[in-house]
């Protein structure tokens, strides 16, 4: 994930094949697509990359079905295993009921999904999505977002996926390992946990540095939703985001929980107590400190360099933290 | 209202000025008189030489052009522009300077005429010498057209392609070429007509002979010499070839952009 400007397209393209670096490698799984020092480069077309890019490409003068078929057709299959595949392939991402129209007649989530079907086709060795959501409407990048992941998740899914956004959100929802890309340069590698424990550069903090959790929504009661998130079991209380589905992504920015040595005085829906496990300065050297909490779920509060003296917090200290239930932020 | 009343004055005075030679034309001549010139030996010889040579014309100009024009339209070379300048001369070089050149190059004593000859092929003077003279001033305007509508194929749909396991070649013929058909079409139909009317460069270099290398433009020429009524009936007869397949053209499954820009697909 980065910014606009970063690199996150050039960096796809190059694993593409479609732009050509000046030195170095790019090898996914066992194949090595470009070495500088071995003098390979393999073309585009024998690089077996799935690239999906932000500004949907489906042949405007093929149909959805023969645009499915392009790759299967430029490798030579056979028209009846061809035409098994392509039903397969559209069927999974829902989209086979429009396989005689043209991509002028779909909507701009049914293009993205087609265009997903025809690099998924092809079962290729990496999938390049580059902002493969971001020119959609917020309503339908949801939907498109869903069908995404169940495609991710399920067999046969690619043996890889690179997957560049600019938005936080994707990205943890998505990212096994997500990399931040800042100015051309990777400036930080890392499980979701451990950017959020751990940012390095303060973008990463800013953008990264929030508690997320999935869960489902177990039970509600005058606007207020309990949550239970999936890992751990644990609960927290958030604003009822109404009607929908069970399943749930809510998000606490580090700066929405505060931390007291006992309980205080009022009522924040949102109560816990735990262990600190670790206390980082969030760079660069700011005033802010980040404390990592052994609580059910486990959480990241951002507090004031003169909190940590005022309350004395280091490692191993039983601690409460609290926050309010409108400090929760729910997706679906 | 005053602007109006000017856009439509200007508007007429072309339309009517375009319209009065082909009305005097039709004015002029009776349908059983074009009939009966239909019937005579130096028309037919004339039309269907006509027809075959320009379809020749066009057909090599297609052949050997589009592998240019894609060539222009993707790849970037230091001498790029002299090329384009190059390949488009022959739209503002006057045909008669088009015929001594092709006579110059191609005539016995020219510059490849030598290597023509040692081969035993004669050109001057022949009917493969009007395809030749049709070739030379037809080609700029499929080269222009279709390397416009090569190049309007944005790089994403080639792109696609690519990663999709498209050979360049298989590329070509599945993504490039049929998005591009519409202005590469409109680059044959127009380079036909120029071959059509060519009258300069043929007369210059294959000369005017019936039936060999006598199209309709020259025998258009011709007729007005000593019979002014043939001359009318050839040209007759010539409106309303062109007019039928252009319009034809025009009017095909893929025609609203023959003539006009193959903005439909160039949209997307």
């Amino acid at each position: 994930m980065g910014e606009s400007g970063a690199g996150k397209s050039t960096l796809l393209r190059l694993v593409a094949g479609l732009e050509h670096p000046d030195r170095g490698l790019i090898r996914v799984g066992g194949r090595v697509y470009f070495d500088s020092a071995a003098g390979i480069d393999l073309p585009p077309w024998r690089r077996r990359t799935g690239y999906v890019a932000q500004q949907q490409a489906l042949f405007p003068h093929l149909t959805v079905f023969d645009n499915v078929a392009f790759g299967l057709r430029a490798a030579g299959r056979w028209p009846r295993d061809i035409a098994t595949r392509v039903t397969t392939a559209l069927a999974r991402l829902d989209v086979g009921d429009l396989a005689e129209r043209r991509p002028a007649e779909i909507s701009g989530g049914q293009a993205q999904r087609v265009a997903l079907a025809r690099a998924l086709v092809l079962d290729p060795d990496v999938l390049l999505l580059d902002e493969p959501l971001a020119a959609l409407d917020l309503r339908t990048r949801a939907q498109v977002r869903g069908a995404l992941k169940a495609v991710l998740a399920s067999a046969p899914s690619p043996r890889a996926t690179l997957f560049v956004t600019h938005d936080p959100l994707e990205a943890m929802v998505f990212g096994d390992r997500i990399a931040a890309l800042e100015d051309g340069r990777v400036t930080q590698v890392g499980s979701r946990e451990e950017l959020l424990a751990r940012p390095r550069s303060p973008y990463v903090a800013a953008f990264l540095g929030i508690n997320m959790f999935r869960g489902r929504i177990v039970s509600r009661d005058g606007g207020i939703v309990q949550i239970r998130t999936g890992e751990d079991g644990g609960e927290l209380s958030a604003v009822d985001p109404g009607a929908g589905g069970a399943e749930v992504v809510a998000i606490v920015h580090p700066r929405e929980i505060t931390l007291f040595r006992k309980a205080p005085g009022g009522s924040a829906q949102n109560t816990y107590v735990g262990p600190i496990t670790e206390i980082v300065p969030e760079p660069p050297n700011g005033e802010r400190v980040r404390v990592a909490l052994g609580t059910r779920p486990p959480l990241v509060a951002e507090v004031t360099d003169r909190a940590v003296l005022q309350l004395e917090l280091r490692e191993g200290l039983e601690v409460m933290a609290m926050f309010k239930a409108t400090g929760v932020t729910v997706f679906r | 209202m005053l602007v109006r009343a000017a856009l439509s004055l200007a508007a007429a005075t072309l339309l009517c000025f375009l319209a009065l030679p082909i009305i005097s034309l039709f004015v002029r001549v009776s349908p059983a008189t074009l009939w009966g010139r239909l019937g005579q030996p130096v028309v037919r010889q004339a039309l269907w030489l006509s027809l075959g040579t320009s379809a020749a014309a066009t057909l090599l100009v297609v052949l050997f052009g589009l592998p240019v024009a894609y060539l222009l339209a993707t790849r970037e070379f230091r001498a790029k522009r002299v090329v384009q300048t190059l390949v488009e001369l022959p739209i503002v070089l006057p045909p008669t300077a088009a015929g001594v050149g092709l006579l110059l190059a191609f005539g016995r004593a020219g510059l490849a005429g030598g290597v023509l000859t040692a081969v035993g092929i004669e050109l001057p003077f022949t009917t493969l010498a009007v395809v030749v003279a049709q070739v030379f001033v037809a080609t700029p305007f499929f080269i222009s057209s279709a390397t416009a509508g090569l190049a309007a194929v944005e790089r994403r749909y080639t792109d696609a392609a690519a990663t999709l396991g498209a050979t360049p070649a298989f590329g070509f013929f599945r993504v490039l070429l049929p998005m591009a058909l519409p202005a590469i079409l409109a680059g044959a139909a127009m380079s036909w007509a120029r071959a059509l009317g060519e009258f300069g460069a043929t007369i210059t270099f294959a000369g005017n002979l019936p039936g060999r290398t006598q199209t309709m433009p020259l025998a258009v020429y011709t007729a007005l010499q000593n019979d002014l009524s043939a001359a009318v009936a050839l040209s007759v007869l010539l409106v309303i070839l062109s007019f039928t397949i252009l319009l034809g053209l025009r009017f095909a499954p893929w025609g609203a952009a023959v003539g006009g820009a193959s903005a439909r697909l160039r949209g997307r």
